[in-house]
């Protein structure tokens, strides 16, 4: 550091912090494309990676290479990658905006609702003629119109006064989430034999998703991307809190509905397409965090690459485990479905997550 | 349309009859103040004498009951509240300070009130988040998260937070109250260099009554929400007021080295049935 730059201007010289963050998105992005290599050679058939180029390319040898890579594993690991980045990029907002280490889209009711929302259509189709599968479209949208009423069900009954206390969100959050999850419980209840459909959206799934869920999310994200970043500074400020808000020039309220909002249209978009997925909301932000700090302007995009490496490894794993020639043991339910990604999300992040909270307590 | 008052270029606040308050709950009543330019006033007082909430009501954080503020002769509560960010600086009581948060990271924030909806930073802007770093001595904190610093270094960074604003118009709700002696001192001087080299306003709450009158051309002293002194400071800290308004026995006496009146306060005083129960 010098007499006349403190290091500080992005054109003159750059900050150590932007130099590193644009170093450590790189060897993210590297390592998540990696994967979703990876990704798209493993299966019941393996692929090697020159099979893999020339069926992306559509040059496949055998017309079952170029299917199984193009019908099968390029939009189920597009599907994961995307989803996993807007869920995280969701939790990273939350906690920005109510100041809570905590804030994620399952602690705000949202994951719930949203995995409400496509239980209750799955059931209700049940009983009628030609059931709804997980590949029919009606299933995402009633995902996410369940996401964005208990949104905002969760904000109106916290408003009060001048506006919705950022406590008072999560505590309402929580207690939404809960009795949401009471009326999924009693649908599983009462719906017998579909009950495997249904956990599988509870816990999360990528198991027969195909190009049209892709189209469905698509749009989601590609709508949402442009107030993603009208709300990154609006964030920022909020997260100093109401009063430093107001007087940086802040209409607080007006700024939280819609970073909120935001958060909100995320986090539904992806649940309803791969389902409430554990934890990952909450835990990719908190990675991202000890990697390039607070400032949403990085926070934001680190949080999405962590986000998808995330889903995408764990559904890799998840697969892993499913498959007949792997000689681990082979995990099948009854009715002969995978293991759901969901699974592994919970079951590696959460002691991973434990670690990493023990580490920086030190 | 906004609501005009007739504008003198002396003045950077006025109050016209503002009742302030919270909810429901009244703490003053039409409260009239004319604030200059160029000036440093102090507002002190006992605990829920009403100052903070004069300060904040000021600082449109919180909406006057009745009456209007008007800053440089505009309605503040009426005025888009980013043009008021360009004017008026604030640094609250209290803070919440997102953890890996660094010092550099803050303290640009402080040009959200300037620039564009995409809050691109431009030259201008690096400048003015130099300046403030180097009139805090931060230089040497700059990429430090600042929950890691110093009780003292971390109310720097606040204030870098609040002068990289460049405003002409700073208040600052009892700055002082976390720190030790030294930084106070140090907050204070930074905040009088800024009023003497930049002519900026200051309007502040301070607990400290000899910091008050030493670091203030003005100070007002408030008691149940109403305004019971006002003026020069040595005309306003005097034995009574600590008296009437601290409800403590004092001397006051002046700063051999400073000039400015001090007092020392030695008991206090109990009201009629306090001294009885106390005699019981």
């Amino acid at each position: 550091m010098n007499g006349t730059d403190l290091g500080i201007g992005h054109r003159l010289g750059g900050s150590s912090r932007g130099v590193r963050t644009r170093r450590i998105l790189v060897i993210l992005a590297g390592l998540l494309l990696a994967l979703m290599f990876a990704y798209v050679m493993l299966g019941p058939v393996l692929f090697g990676p020159e099979q893999v180029y020339k069926a992306l390319l559509d040059q496949a040898e055998e017309v079952h290479h170029r299917i199984s890579v193009w019908e099968v594993r390029v939009p189920r690991v597009l599907i994961a990658a995307l989803a996993g980045a807007m869920l995280a990029s969701s939790g990273a907002f939350l906690q920005s905006v109510l100041r809570n280490p905590l804030a994620a889209p399952a602690t705000v009711g949202v994951t719930q609702g949203a995995v409400l929302g496509a239980v209750l259509a799955l059931a209700i189709s049940f009983g009628s003629e030609g059931a709804l599968d997980d590949l029919n479209a009606f299933v995402p949208m009633a995902a996410i119109a369940g996401g964005l009423i208990a949104g905002g069900l969760v904000y109106v009954l916290s408003y009060r006064r001048a506006g919705a206390d950022p406590i008072r969100l999560i505590l309402t959050g929580v207690i939404v989430a809960a009795a949401v999850s009471s009326v999924t419980s009693f649908i599983v209840l009462v719906s017998g034999s579909h009950i495997d459909s249904i956990v599988r959206w509870l816990v999360g799934s990528l198991g027969n998703r195909t190009w049209d869920h892709l189209v469905f999310l698509v749009p989601v994200a590609v709508l949402i991307l442009p107030l993603v970043v009208m709300v990154i500074p609006l964030a920022n400020a909020l997260q100093l809190g109401d009063a430093t808000s107001v007087s940086l020039g802040l209409r607080t309220e007006v700024a939280r509905v819609i970073t909120l909002m935001t958060a909100v249209v995320l986090a539904a978009g992806s649940i309803s397409v791969v389902g409430g997925i554990a934890l990952l909301g909450l835990i990719a932000p908190h990675l991202a965090r000890t990697l390039v700090g607070s400032d949403l302007r990085r926070l934001l995009a680190c949080s999405a690459l962590v986000g998808a490496i995330i889903l995408v490894s764990a559904d890799l794993l998840a697969r892993v485990f499913s498959l007949d020639w792997i000689p681990f043991w082979d995990i099948q339910t009854e009715s002969g479905s995978r293991v759901p990604v969901g699974a592994f999300t919970a079951l590696v992040g959460a002691p991973f997550f434990l670690y990493l909270m023990r580490e920086r307590m030190r | 349309m906004t609501k005009h008052q007739p504008i003198n270029p002396d003045t950077t606040f006025l109050t016209d009859g503002v009742s302030t308050g919270y909810g429901g709950h009244v703490v003053s009543c039409r409260l009239s103040l004319t604030i200059k330019r160029r000036t440093r006033t102090a507002l002190v007082g006992p605990n829920g004498s009403g100052k903070s909430t004069t300060l904040k009501t000021l600082a449109r954080l919180i909406a006057p009951l009745s009456g209007a503020v008007y800053l440089s002769g505009q309605d503040i509560n009426r005025l888009p509240t980013r043009q008021v960010a360009r004017q008026m600086a604030i640094l609250p009581q209290v803070h919440e300070v997102p953890a890996e948060l660094t010092v550099l990271e803050l303290v640009e924030q402080g040009r959200f009130p300037h620039v564009g909806a995409l809050g691109m930073l431009r030259r201008r802007d690096d400048q003015a988040i130099q300046d403030a770093i180097r009139m805090t001595r931060l230089e040497q904190f700059v990429h430090r998260p600042i929950d890691t610093l110093s009780g003292g270094e971390r109310q720097r960074a606040w204030m870098a937070l609040a002068l990289s604003q460049r405003t002409e118009v700073l208040l600052l709700d009892e700055p002082t109250t976390f720190l030790d002696v030294g930084h106070q001192l140090d907050l204070l001087q930074l905040v009088s260099g800024l009023n003497r080299k930049r002519g900026v306003t200051i309007v502040m709450v301070l607990h400290d009554l000899n910091h008050a009158a030493r670091f203030s051309d003005r100070m007002i002293a408030m008691s149940d929400g109403d305004v019971v002194a006002d003026g020069a400071p040595a005309k306003v800290l005097t034995p009574r007021l600590l008296r009437d308004c601290f409800a403590v026995k004092a001397l006051v006496v002046t700063d051999p080295k400073t000039g400015a009146p001090m007092c020392i306060p030695h008991s206090p005083i109990f009201s009629d049935d306090q001294q009885n129960a106390a005699n019981d």
